[in-house]
């Protein structure tokens, strides 16, 4: 074995680890750690994925010396090294982004818990992303919840802690019924490693033995997970959850721990079950339909909405409606489409929310429409990148948000009975997009006459601006060159199976 | 060749001038000037119709199949000379009427650019000619009927010009289809359209020879578009009314003529539904105009009702499509252009002197300016068509036509047709003269005071109520010149 | 060089906005020297085009951004380009008493870029580009007064150009995926081996994609927003909301019926009957709205509703003929809309009239915009000898032609719309020259003539009104060779 297939097992343990340090360290240290961590794991991630990529095939790593049946395994592949470069990515321009404003918003001394919240989750997330065995799973799904709550929690108000409450109890309820599916999953294959209960999955719809039953435990597990990740009916904790708690929280929720759960999802879909057996279950019809749903609906709460931060929320309902129809559309285009539009998406509306935060940090603090008239002229480094957010989000082409519709509606052409109601609600929701995305930019662009909050200047926020900027630059890259990406994933996906 | 387009370019540039230059601010230079523009203008037209019988003169192409072309035939001569006439005499009647108008000026202008769109209308050798100048007439005439200003004008004239414009496109949309289906847009005797066309395309060729005629029939007044006419010509100045309703309408007798016996030729139209449809509309339209005459008191309305009703004699004759009715037709063009202009000069001396517009106001008349009324009493008798007038010539062909033409009943329900109207017209325009000569005992206990108008404006109406004299006394050489123009198109 | 004409009017719109010009008069002469020399590499470009494709970056799989000259191409960027120089010399001057007036120039010119864009683009992907492009960069110009209409006129345009770019993505989506080739080829480049079985779904996604680019086209029921519009200053309705963006739709339509999908695959199916009601319903809704509206900019806004939808009818008879037509009309209706609307504006500018009936008497006091102005109005109606006539002919002509018995019906709509044009365009030279009371020439004050930088412009537009009223043949000898394929 080669040092190189360590690295994703070294990088989860390296998160953990950092973690547990970090709750010794004061703010600042646990901020260094934490910044070299996630940087750190991004190099391990890129290598190992150079790796994957050199070798051109994925590779399955056993932790410690069970073999299978029971042990735990990690699987590598081109798509998870890139995820988690990805997420890493991701993870540290939004705690980058948000960091002034951490301190703001968080009691003094307890900052750091911050930072090991973040340490664990990343854990979670690479945890979620590699893992090839579903107890493993299971158990960083519920790691990850615990972060997660705690992120949002960590801004102590009666909101956040309300939110967070919601969010354990429908995060629960979804752990929950992936718990049952793993359950029932285990009852009639006998396995916990991906790569066993496949084969036995293959031979019960063979025979058609077990048919309901395997039915209910790809519904229990594809709603447990939809629940996790806020498809369109199971909704209802994110807008708080997003809303009110601190910003960088904010954008790492709905970039990353939402996608990580679709991620585990898709992986399911491809390693567990199979995508035949899940394409012939009526599951992925009702998940196509439920995103449909999510991305008109989503889009209209976002329409009525008043505060710009709920608003980029609800924007994520439809969002993750999106990745749901081209995981519905059941196809392989479908697939590629969902996990690009996965990272396009984790890249924009992290983006919109670091924006967002400068916009209103410039408007006294409020969130409401009206206090944010001008608001880009005040911070125009904000304006610029939430300008550059709305844009992609509309699909704008130059940028990611076009290249996911344009490969959602490719996949959508190959499916002919999904093809006009997918292309329709892309449509419509593309112009709901527009509705409130621009809405609120000509309401930034829109000149106060009486100057009631003061502008910022680049020197007050360098960090901020810089952050933004790589970001933009994320996005276009996405957007312009996004050929390599979406070659990458095929290959990932390809992988898979 | 290019006489033609001198005689168009003349009026029309000597009438811009008028308009932009800001000098002649004499009015005694500004009439001397009409005067010779409109001299000029005749005379070239004159020279024109002697010089350039026959030929033909392409200006240029407007697209690559549509050139703008003149041409002079008979027909031209007719409605040329016709407009010459009554252009020369309403014109000098103006010189004195205009007095009391503001804008002098302007009204010349246009007056001027008016008869040179005429004369290039009675010139244009193919049907877009044709239609390019149609459509200008109808604006370079309309400032004519805005000319007094406020709220009646401007209405009048909109209806007017909306009127005019929904005709011409209505024609437009047959050009379209002619282009297509027709060997040529020029005029040629006997029609354009090849019979293997005429046999392929016959329901859809039909349909837009109606639609052009309707169109067409709208500048003549014809039934269901007449509305704008009595609107329209009252409310411009009385020697604008005249050319209106002598001369601008006939543009509409004009295109008609083309379109039927140039254009879709007499063996295409001939006994089809459109050559029905269109008798029963002229013949309502004498009889609708001539009632409609009868009830209206205000004496310049009545004699725009009238025209209604005696434009549609003339375009019932060119339905009947026969060469006796035809003949009439033409004639009753000429008769109908003297006749109607010396009514309304007469009746635009009366406005300008006493101010009476009513006819009841008209009590006694006669007495005060005998000369002017008895000009109208001579002219109306030879609009009712009474015998030696030339309204009786015109009307007894028509009546001839229409009774030989085997167009089955129409054949005799339209000579009933004319001569209730006849009735009718006598109804309408003799009361002024009775009232006029006869006002009763006790009308005028002061006697009556001498208001004749000037020599300038009785010398019009004398020419024009003279030459519908004579065309009645003498329609030999007019007749038989009018019979050589339908031997070739019938 | 093609890369060149985009980018130096978006460069120099940036440039106005980020170099302080001491004054008005450096900043003037700055822009229109580059507006300028801009059109003339244009022109210099369309002159000596060469027939490679230009591709600036590939985008994914056979996506590509790139660009090509060709002849469709061609009319709509001379069109763009002669006109460019002449709306800046009147907006500099129109401008003179509006605020932001920098934030305006930069915007103006870097639409002009993206115009060019629009017109050079050699694939539907790169139009597309543009095309939304075009939206945002002309939004912040509704939005210049900053009034409440004007914000709420400058959202409803953005939703409804995006939202309309959204719908004409569907048909983007198809063209690429049943597409032989993805650069524009006149005749279609649909594999029609590849659509098979799926006809329909191609007619129904055309009709989809007709309506998505039909929304910048003002095609009813998405017309609202273009009078709407009319808040922002007049170059700007002038220039954009009857040219560069509107056009830009109906240019976009062309190429999609004909050089996308392809005329032999819609001639004859439900698609060209549903477009061709469609646009017919448009010609006379737009005209009859016109006659209602009192306003004056407003009400040549709606005309230019009804005016685009005579472009597309010409694009939905199918023909080369038709194709003609549409060309006519989308370079002939240009330089007759243009000056209509610069003639509202010099009013507003001078005498400060807005609505229809306040202009009573008013072409006594500045003959020389009225006389424009009717002109225009009566190349608008199709006077012949103008413009407005060679571009309905050749519309109507094709229409016959086609012997497409719902074009017939087309050609009465034409010409019902005429008439509508006729009453609103005229009744305003009728209320300007012969006033209805006596009272609107007291007010009138000093009103009078604009200077030359209004003038020139007016001037030099019905010069080619009557130019291509006259003598047309060249103009459109390039069309039909268009058209026929043969640049």
């Amino acid at each position: 074995m080669e040092t190189v297939q360590n690295f994703p097992a070294i990088s989860i343990l390296l998160c953990l680890f950092a973690g547990i340090i970090s709750s010794g360290l004061k703010r600042k240290a646990a901020r260094w750690v934490n910044i070299l961590l996630v940087v750190a794991v991004a190099f391990l991630s890129i290598y190992t994925l150079g790796y994957v990529l050199a070798t051109g095939a994925s590779y399955v790593y056993v932790m410690g010396k069970f073999p299978a049946p029971w042990g735990n395994e990690i699987r590598v592949g081109a798509l998870e090294a890139f995820t988690a470069f990805f997420f890493c990515v991701i993870m540290l321009l939004s705690l980058e982004g948000g960091r002034k404003k951490l301190a703001d918003e968080l009691e003094e001394g307890k900052t750091y818990l911050y930072y090991v919240l973040s340490d664990l989750l990343l854990s979670s997330l690479l945890a979620l992303v590699y893992t090839n065995d579903l107890f493993t799973a299971y158990v960083f799904v519920e790691i990850n919840t615990i972060a997660a709550c705690g992120l949002i929690m960590i801004r102590q108000n009666g909101r956040t802690i309300k939110a967070s409450a919601r969010y354990m109890i429908m995060s629960l309820l979804g752990s929950g019924l992936l718990l049952l599916g793993i359950c029932m999953l285990y009852d009639l294959t006998g396995h916990l490693l991906m790569g066993n209960i496949r084969e036995q999955v293959g031979i019960l719809s063979v025979t058609g033995e077990y048919h309901i039953p395997l039915l209910v435990t790809i519904a229990l597990m594809s709603v447990g997970l939809a629940i996790k990740s806020a498809l369109f009916p199971f909704h209802g904790w994110l807008t708080d959850a997003y809303g009110y708690s601190t910003v960088s929280s904010a954008a790492i929720l709905s970039s990353l721990v939402s996608k990580g759960y679709i991620f585990l999802l898709i992986k399911i879909i491809y390693r567990v079950i199979g995508t035949e057996v899940f394409n012939e279950s009526k599951i992925i019809n009702i998940l196509f339909v439920f995103g449909l749903m999510g991305m008109i609906f989503g889009s209209l709460s976002a329409i009525r909405e008043n505060d710009v931060r709920r608003m980029i929320s609800f924007s994520s309902v439809a969002q993750i409606g999106y990745i749901y129809m081209g995981i519905g559309m059941g196809t392989k285009a479908g697939m590629e489409a969902s996990v690009f539009h996965i990272l396009s998406h984790a890249a924009t509306k992290s983006l919109l929310f670091i924006a967002a935060i400068g916009l209103t940090d410039v408007s006294g603090g409020s969130r409401k429409f009206i206090d944010l008239t001008g608001a880009a002229f005040r911070n125009k480094w904000a304006g610029v990148a939430f300008t550059v957010g709305s844009l992609s989000m509309v699909g704008v082409p130059m940028f990611s948000g076009f290249v996911s519709k344009l490969l959602f509606a490719q996949a959508a052409v190959q499916n002919e009975i999904k093809m006009l109601p997918a292309l329709i609600v892309l449509g419509i929701s593309t112009i709901l997009n527009a509705i409130y995305f621009m809405k609120t930019v000509i309401r930034i662009y829109t000149p106060v006459e009486d100057l009631k909050y003061e502008s910022i200047t680049f020197k007050n926020m360098r960090m901020y601006a810089v952050t933004l900027v790589l970001f933009i630059i994320l996005n276009v890259f996405l957007g312009v060159s996004s050929q390599p990406v979406v070659d990458l994933i095929g290959q990932g996906l390809a992988m898979f199976s | 060749m290019y006489y033609m387009l001198y005689a168009i370019c003349f009026p029309v540039l000597t009438g811009l001038f008028l308009l932009v230059f800001r000098g002649l601010k004499n009015r005694k230079s500004l009439l001397l000037f009409t005067a010779a523009a409109l001299a000029g203008a005749s005379a070239l037209v004159v020279l024109a119709l002697c010089l350039g019988q026959g030929g033909m003169l392409t200006l240029f192409n407007l697209t690559e199949r549509l050139p703008v072309m003149f041409k002079v035939d008979g027909v031209s001569v007719v409605f040329s000379v016709m407009t010459v006439i009554v252009f020369l005499c309403a014109g000098f009647f103006s010189f004195s009427y205009m007095e009391h108008e503001q804008n002098e000026k302007r009204y010349y202008g246009y007056y001027l650019i008016v008869f040179g769109v005429l004369i290039a209308l009675c010139f244009a050798g193919n049907l877009i000619t044709f239609y390019m100048f149609f459509e200008a007439l109808t604006l370079a005439s309309l400032p004519l009927v805005l000319h007094k200003g406020g709220r009646e004008a401007v209405m009048a004239g909109l209806k007017y010009l909306f009127y005019s414009l929904s005709g011409a496109y209505s024609a437009l949309f047959g050009l379209y289809f002619i282009e297509r289906y027709g060997n040529t847009l020029t005029f040629s005797p006997g029609g354009v359209i090849s019979a293997e066309m005429a046999a392929k395309y016959n329901g859809l060729l039909l349909g837009i020879a109606f639609a052009m005629l309707i169109g067409f029939g709208v500048k003549a007044g014809m039934f269901p578009m007449h509305a704008w006419l009595p609107t329209a010509h009252p409310v411009a100045p009385a020697p604008a009314s005249a050319v209106l309703s002598a001369v601008i309408v006939k543009a509409g007798v004009l295109a008609v003529v083309r379109v039927v016996y140039y254009i879709f030729g007499v063996s295409f139209l001939g006994g089809s539904w459109v050559q029905y449809a269109w008798m029963s509309l002229t013949l309502a339209t004498v009889f609708m105009g001539s009632m409609l005459a009868y009830r209206e008191p205000v004496l310049k309305k009545r004699l725009a009702y009238s025209t209604v009703s005696q434009l549609s004699y003339i375009l019932f004759g060119l339905s009947v499509m026969d060469k006796e009715a035809v003949t009439g037709s033409l004639l009753h063009v000429l008769c109908h252009s003297f006749i109607k202009a010396a009514l309304f000069l007469c009746a635009g001396g009366i406005i300008f002197r006493t101010g009476k517009t009513r006819v009841e106001e008209l009590r006694g008349i006669g007495k005060e300016m005998p000369a002017t009324i008895w000009c109208y009493t001579i002219a109306s008798l030879g609009l009712i068509g009474i015998p030696p007038m030339g309204g009786f010539v015109s009307k007894w062909y028509l009546a001839v036509g229409a009774l030989g033409a085997g167009i089955s009943w129409f054949s005799w329900i339209g000579p009933v047709v004319l001569l209730v109207s006849a009735l009718l017209t006598a109804g309408y325009l003799l009361p002024v003269v009775v009232l006029g000569f006869f006002p009763g005992e006790d009308a005028c206990p002061g006697g009556w005071e001498k208001k004749e108008p000037s020599l300038l404006m009785r010398i019009p109406i004398f020419v024009l109520t003279l030459l519908s004299v004579v065309a009645g006394l003498f329609p030999g050489p007019v007749v038989d010149y009018l019979s050589r123009i339908i031997e070739k198109i019938i | 060089m093609i890369l060149l004409v985009i980018l130096i009017p978006v460069l120099a719109g940036a440039a106005v906005f980020l170099v302080p010009f001491k004054r008005r008069s450096y900043m003037e002469i700055f822009l229109e020297a580059a507006v300028i020399i801009n059109s003339i590499l244009v022109w210099y470009l369309l002159m000596h085009r060469s027939e490679s494709i230009f591709t600036l970056a590939n985008f994914t799989g056979n996506l590509s951004i790139s660009f090509k000259v060709d002849g469709l191409g061609m009319i709509f960027a001379g069109l763009v380009s002669a006109l460019w120089p002449f709306a800046t010399l009147y907006a500099f001057e129109y401008m003179a008493r509006e605020e932001h007036e920098r934030m305006f120039f930069m915007f103006y010119t870097m639409t002009y870029g993206v115009a060019l864009g629009i017109s050079l683009a050699a694939n539907l992907l790169t139009m597309y580009f543009f095309y939304e492009l075009l939206t945002l960069v002309t939004v912040p110009l509704v939005m210049h007064t900053l009034t409440r209409e004007a914000i709420l006129a400058s959202r409803k345009y953005l939703y409804y150009s995006l939202g309309g770019a959204a719908f004409a993505f569907i048909g983007l989506i198809f063209v690429i995926i049943y597409g032989a080739a993805t650069e524009f080829v006149l005749g279609g480049t649909l594999d029609l081996s590849k659509v098979g079985e799926r006809g329909n779904v191609l007619l129904l996604v055309y009709v989809i994609a007709f309506m998505g680019f039909g929304v910048k086209a003002a095609v009813c029921p998405f017309n609202s927003w273009l009078p709407q519009a009319g808040v922002a200053p007049t170059p700007v309705t002038a220039l954009l909301h009857a040219v560069a963006v509107v056009k830009s739709g109906a240019f976009a339509i062309i190429r999609l019926t004909y050089y996308s999908f392809g005329t032999e695959f819609l001639r004859g199916t439900w698609a060209q009957y549903v477009v061709m009601v469609i646009v017919m319903f448009t010609i006379v809704y737009g005209c009859s709205r016109a006659v209602k509206e009192t306003h004056l900019k407003r009400r040549l806004a709606y005309s230019t509703v009804s005016n685009l939808s005579y472009i597309l009818f010409g694009v939905a008879i199918m023909t080369p003929g038709g194709m003609v037509g549409a060309l006519c009309h989308l370079v002939f209706h240009a330089v007759m809309k243009i000056s209509a609307f610069f003639c509202a504006g010099a009013i507003m500018h001078q005498a400060d009239r807005h609505y229809v009936h306040e202009l009573d008497g008013l072409g006594w006091r500045m003959p020389a915009v009225f006389g424009v102005f009717t002109v225009s109005a009566l190349a608008l109606m199709g006077f012949p000898g103008l413009a407005g006539f060679v571009s309905k002919w050749y519309l109507a002509s094709a229409a016959v032609e086609s012997g497409n018995s719902l074009a017939y019906g087309g050609i009465a709509c034409l010409l019902a719309s005429a008439l509508l044009t006729a009453i609103y365009m005229l009744t305003v030279v009728v209320r300007g020259f012969f006033p209805a009371g006596e009272a609107g020439s007291k007010e009138l004050g000093q009103v009078r003539d604009p200077n030359w930088k209004m003038l020139l412009p007016l001037f030099v537009f019905t010069g080619f009104i009557v130019l291509f009223g006259l003598y047309s043949g060249p103009v459109v000898k390039f069309f039909a060779d268009v058209a026929a394929g043969i640049y």
